[in-house]
């Protein structure tokens, strides 16, 4: 199933020799990364790292010094804005929820902005949104400063998927939250992936996100990108990957690996 | 390409259950074919198509009881057509021919709990009017007991920094003169010129017509030494420093840096007020007095150009037209003008809670009550000199 699969899909997100500087500082080295439709990849890095830039890069919020990003095959810079709208979403680290809007209306202003909804459908979708990122249509009318961190979150993942993107890139979906929160975040994550089908790009340095619902890694290192499937990487003899992955704090996402998988 | 084989049992699920083809056109239109009591649709239905489909089926009515939807053509579907499929079954209506890949989409859709959004209660005009008033009534005198308590705790602050050397901050203050005094001076003289240019040409237009227009001499000097240099400055370091001081401080206030300072044992007041309080009030009277400075050299430029007065007469005129009192009643209100803009620009800064956006609305605050204050104090000094006949 599965080389069929990877024999037939066209990427629908690649990057090709990005380059990011910033004065003489070079973050990126001709970053190469093609994302498969309908799987989860996850980005991880040290602290300054660049995933960050990498993201804004992706999204097209920043242009390399070279290179180029294609979304479905199309140049991210030649897309317009709803197109744009329409292909990818973004999860903010801290949300970036519209602080004079309520939650619903959040939710509702790229379908206001980008359809022909009437007022009513828009509402109905929007109370779909919240119940797909696995909160009550009752939060719709709350304001996101009454939110609690998981909360925000959802909301923001919500507002996200309004336009059901063909990609959904998440900035460090799990940070600042409780492990029990955050754990809630990577079901939902692993969930609208499975039920939608929707592509999701997490940048994250949560080792429990990287080693439980991952399905390709991507780690910053040295400039370079190398991606594989976590077993691989596990036993790469690259010294701070290695680090990285067999550190104290990763021996709990293993076993969180193992039991999610012998779950599923 | 790297490739996620062997991955076992990581592998993406969703990829046999994708209900949508990986490239298909973005804007696409949904086609009804209508097959007599069938209604076959065609292309994709999603969220940006479901308007045109709506309006489509509202101009076809349902022949018979119910009507029967034909999915088989449907090549996309996202959620919000899914939605819409899900109310049309809810109605009564048949869907056939769905696509498998949809099925699941269909399900997950129809399987949600959903509730209606709740709704705000509307508030009559009437009452809010009134909530309104009660909030700003509410508001006006909260913020008076706390200026006055602010006022309070400032001149104590102040008290014992004057007491104790060692919590005068002499490198603190000297660098808020510098930020609040010697960078104003560009913009504070200018405007001083400008608005001497004003009153001159206003005068004279005002006095041409009674043979008088020596007389702007006199408007010009007495109103700039008296009240339009100390107004000018203060409300342009009202809107510059007093800003300045709201948004610093609200901004280590939101950053959780003051509370760091508290546990510290370190007093906020001493740090952070008492020394922009001090600088304000060295930094105005000497700003005030460069804008009279100005303000007469303004004079002179527009008697030189309207009256054709040479500059020495024009001192000379000046010298008759005003005296030290008028300097000093314009000098004497900068100290008090320049403590409250201090005082309403550090309380609006502690005042900040949590949020960035808070900051913002701080310093409006500060800016707007620290004007207003600024010209009543005005008005005040204006009844009392005239009850002192000074």
């Amino acid at each position: 199933m599965t080389a069929r699969v990877r024999d037939r899909a066209e990427p629908i997100l690649s990057a090709r020799g990005i380059v990011n500087r910033f004065g003489r500082q070079e973050v990126h080295d001709r970053i190469g990364l093609d994302v498969l439709p309908g799987e989860i990849i996850g980005i991880a890095g040290g602290s300054g790292s660049g995933k960050s830039v990498l993201l804004k890069t992706l999204t097209g919020l920043h242009r390399p010094n070279a290179g180029d990003v294609r979304v479905n095959a199309m140049k991210i810079d030649t897309i317009g804005p709803a197109e744009k709208a329409s292909l990818i979403g973004v999860l903010f680290q801290q949300g970036a929820l519209f602080s004079s809007l309520s939650v619903a209306q959040n939710i509702m202003l790229p379908l206001r902005e980008h359809t022909a909804l009437r007022e009513e459908q828009q509402e109905e979708i929007a109370a779909m949104k919240l119940e797909l990122a696995g909160m009550s249509a009752e939060t719709g009318i709350k304001s996101p400063s009454q939110l609690s961190g998981g909360m925000v979150k959802r909301a923001a993942l919500a507002r996200a998927l309004a336009l059901d993107p063909r990609i959904l890139f998440l900035d460090e979906p799990t940070s600042d939250l409780d492990p029990l929160t955050a754990s809630g975040i990577d079901t939902l994550i692993q969930k609208l992936n499975r039920s939608l089908g929707v592509t999701v790009v997490i940048v994250t340095h949560d080792l429990t996100t990287l080693f439980t619902i991952c399905h390709r890694v991507a780690m910053l290192v040295d400039k370079k990108l190398r991606i594989d499937t976590l077993d691989k990487l596990m036993r790469s003899d690259q010294p701070w990957i290695h680090e990285f992955l067999h550190g104290p704090r990763a021996q709990g996402a293993m076993t969180a690996r193992k039991q999610s998988h012998g779950n599923g | 390409m790297q490739s996620w084989a062997g991955t076992g049992s990581a592998c993406p699920p969703s990829l046999h259950a994708m209900p949508r083809a990986s490239s298909p056109p973005l804007f696409p239109a949904i086609a009804i074919d209508d097959g007599g009591a069938r209604i076959e649709l065609k292309g994709a239905l999603g969220v940006r198509t479901l308007p045109e489909l709506e309006a489509s089926l509202k101009r076809r009515p349902p022949k018979g009881k119910s009507r029967a939807l034909d999915l088989s053509g449907v090549t996309e579907l996202d959620t919000p057509g899914a939605l819409f499929l899900c109310d049309l079954r809810k109605g009564g209506a048949t869907l056939t021919g769905i696509r498998p890949e949809h099925q699941a989409l269909l399900e997950l859709v129809g399987g949600l709990d959903l509730k209606p959004l709740p709704k705000q209660q509307p508030v009559p005009h009437w009452r809010r009017l009134v909530i309104e008033l009660g909030k700003g009534a509410d508001g006006a005198w909260d913020d008076t007991s706390d200026i006055l308590t602010f006022v309070g705790r400032a001149i104590n602050a102040i008290g014992r920094a004057l007491v104790h050397w060692r919590a005068l901050r002499l490198p603190s203050i000297s660098r808020h003169i510098e930020e609040t005094g010697i960078r104003a001076l560009p913009i504070i003289g200018l405007m001083a010129v400008m608005i001497a240019v004003v009153i001159g040409y206003q005068s004279v237009a005002q006095l041409r017509p009674y043979g008088a227009e020596d007389f702007t001499i006199n408007l010009v000097a007495v109103s700039v030494l008296r009240e339009m240099g100390v107004l000018i400055t203060a409300i342009m370091v009202a809107g510059r420093s007093g800003s300045a001081f709201t948004a610093e401080i609200g901004v280590m206030k939101a950053r959780e840096e003051v509370d760091a300072l508290q546990v510290m044992g370190v007093e906020p007041m001493e740090v952070l007020v008492v020394p922009r309080l001090i600088g304000l009030i060295i930094a105005l009277p000497l700003l005030t007095f460069f804008a009279d400075v100005m303000g007469l050299l303004g004079g002179a430029m527009i008697s030189k150009a309207l009256l054709d007065v040479s500059l020495l007469q024009y001192l000379d005129h000046v010298r008759h037209a005003a005296d030290v009192h008028d300097l000093f009643v314009g000098l004497v209100k900068a100290p008090v003008f320049a403590f409250f803009i201090g005082i309403i620009g550090c309380m609006h800064g502690l005042r900040v809670r949590g949020s960035a956006g808070s900051v913002g609305d701080e310093t409006t605050r500060a800016v707007v009550k620290a004007i207003f204050l600024v010209i009543v104090l005005d008005a005040l000094f204006s009844v009392l000199f005239e009850k002192l006949g000074i």
